[in-house]
């Protein structure tokens, strides 16, 4: 991996390693199993800049690049996906205010997200709507003063919504799509925490009900009609590369763990890792793993090139690794037999988060629709000019 | 070269849009979206790539799809954007 790096992001990774194993790595399970990470670890993530990550320093970040920011994902993902979901929604929130917020929404809410004081959360998915974000029904109406916004609707599977101070909020103003910052504190709003998720569970997902929330006009983002084509694009590309890059540190514990295991567990006087069934499951997964680590880094390097295969180099890092974690999750269980089925081992906890790798920012079939038909689309354009430069 | 040629313009602008869509012989007045040649998500990565290329920056206040409809459209956005930069 290194020989893709440069010694600054190599030293960075190595002090994300150090980070999550001091930090994340012997809580994950307690996390887990409280469904709830402690405020006490959330600010530790803060002071060392993490939820900065992507914020430009003149507003109080860190200002790293694609890669850096998939090195600190990778790290922290390889001890808890939990935890990183926090970062992946600090991420979306701040690069969509980053891109397209006003100055004077950028100064008064970046530097606060960039130190962690203010935690955010990125609100699209509604109970009956998912991958299919045209359908929602989360609706803007104008006050009767004309000089702000009502908000009524409901949003479901919320990461970070029952910590998130502030909340990028999307809905429809007038049929036109419409972002827009909604303050925790404002009146209305309604917070239910989601409980006993399969896997995720400390990521503090929630439902959020708006009731009438009033909104100042002030705290819209972008232009009405631009948020789905606009502004949560920026926000998405940041999800699926962090979440891309979560399932590679996913998938390095499974790595970790199962040849750890091989190497040391033995069954009448062999060692588990010299049979040729565990054999088969520990080189696939070898490979998967190196991959998925090559479509992490071309992703991210795409992206801080801006090349114009960035979205696509995403879709597939996203869509490769969160299938592959799941391969390797569930091997690595069988490597541990018995022992993987227990919570004494932090291999059922890899398990059933793998699986949610596969549903969050974008579920694999809805990667597999926009990838294929984005290639087949591409095929047809190309037949359909041949053939009317040929008959021109 | 640069953005004062409008021609040197539009041959960046084409080239990114040609290397999108892997297709060539785009005329420059072709409606990229109406015809459906792009997606919305390639919308947001022509902005991010006219910001990055030509140093200009896009903000609220540009989300305007008359601004980036064409090639043409483009050349002349960034056109328009370099002149204030300079006023």
């Amino acid at each position: 991996m290194n020989m893709f790096l440069t010694a600054e992001q190599t030293e960075r990774y190595g002090e994300f390693q150090e980070f999550a194993a001091a930090n994340v790595e012997p809580f994950a399970g307690e996390w887990d199993r409280a469904q709830q990470i402690p405020d006490s670890a959330v600010s530790q993530m803060a002071r060392a800049g993490y939820l900065g990550a992507n914020i430009p320093i003149e507003y109080g970040g860190k200002g790293w690049d694609m890669v850096t920011f998939g090195l600190l994902n990778e790290a922290l993902g390889r001890c808890d996906s939990a935890f990183t979901g926090i970062l992946t929604v600090q991420s979306m929130i701040s690069a969509a205010l980053v891109k397209w917020g006003s100055n004077e929404q950028c100064r008064r809410w970046l530097p606060p997200l960039a130190t962690g004081e203010t935690v955010g959360a990125f609100a699209l998915t509604e109970p009956g709507v998912g991958s299919d974000i045209q359908s929602m029904s989360t609706e803007f109406r104008r006050n009767d003063q004309g000089d702000g916004l009502i908000l009524s609707g409901e949003k479901k599977w919320i990461t970070n919504g029952q910590r998130a101070g502030l909340i990028l909020v999307f809905g429809k103003l007038e049929q036109k799509p419409l972002a827009c910052l909604v303050p925790r504190a404002s009146d209305g709003i309604e917070i239910e925490p989601i409980k006993d998720l399969l896997g995720f569970r400390a990521a503090g997902l929630a439902r959020l009900v708006f009731h009438d929330v009033p909104i100042p006009a002030a705290n819209v983002v972008g232009k009405p009609g631009f948020a789905l084509s606009h502004v949560a694009p920026i926000g998405l590309q940041y999800g699926r590369i962090s979440t891309a890059c979560s399932a590679l540190g996913l998938l390095r514990a499974c790595f970790e763990e199962s040849t750890d295991y091989a190497a040391s567990r033995k069954v009448a006087g062999q060692r588990v890792g010299d049979l040729g069934m565990i054999q088969s499951m520990i080189a696939s997964m070898a490979a998967d793993l190196e991959a998925a680590r090559l479509l992490c880094w071309s992703a991210c390097r795409a992206e801080d090139d801006h090349l114009p295969e960035s979205f696509t180099r995403t879709f597939i890092a996203k869509y490769f690794a969160s299938r592959a974690v799941v391969r390797a999750a569930s091997d690595a269980v069988q490597i541990h037999g018995a022992a993987g089925c227990h919570d004494s081992s932090p291999v059922p906890r890899f398990y059933r988060g793998a699986k949610i790798m596969e549903i969050i920012e974008g579920s694999t079939q809805v990667h597999e629709f926009v990838l294929a038909k984005g290639f087949v689309d591409d095929a047809l354009r190309r037949q359909q000019r041949r053939a009317g430069l040929e008959t021109s | 070269m640069s953005t004062n040629d409008p021609s040197y313009t539009r041959d960046i602008i084409r080239n990114f849009i040609n290397r999108s869509i892997n297709i060539d012989r785009l005329r420059d007045d072709e409606n990229l979206f109406e015809s459906g040649i792009v997606n919305s998500l390639f919308a947001v990565q022509l902005t991010t790539f006219v910001e990055r290329k030509f140093g200009v920056e896009i903000g609220m206040e540009d989300l305007d799809i008359e601004n980036f409809k064409s090639v043409s459209a483009t050349a002349e956005f960034v056109a328009r954007k370099s002149a204030l930069r300079a006023s």
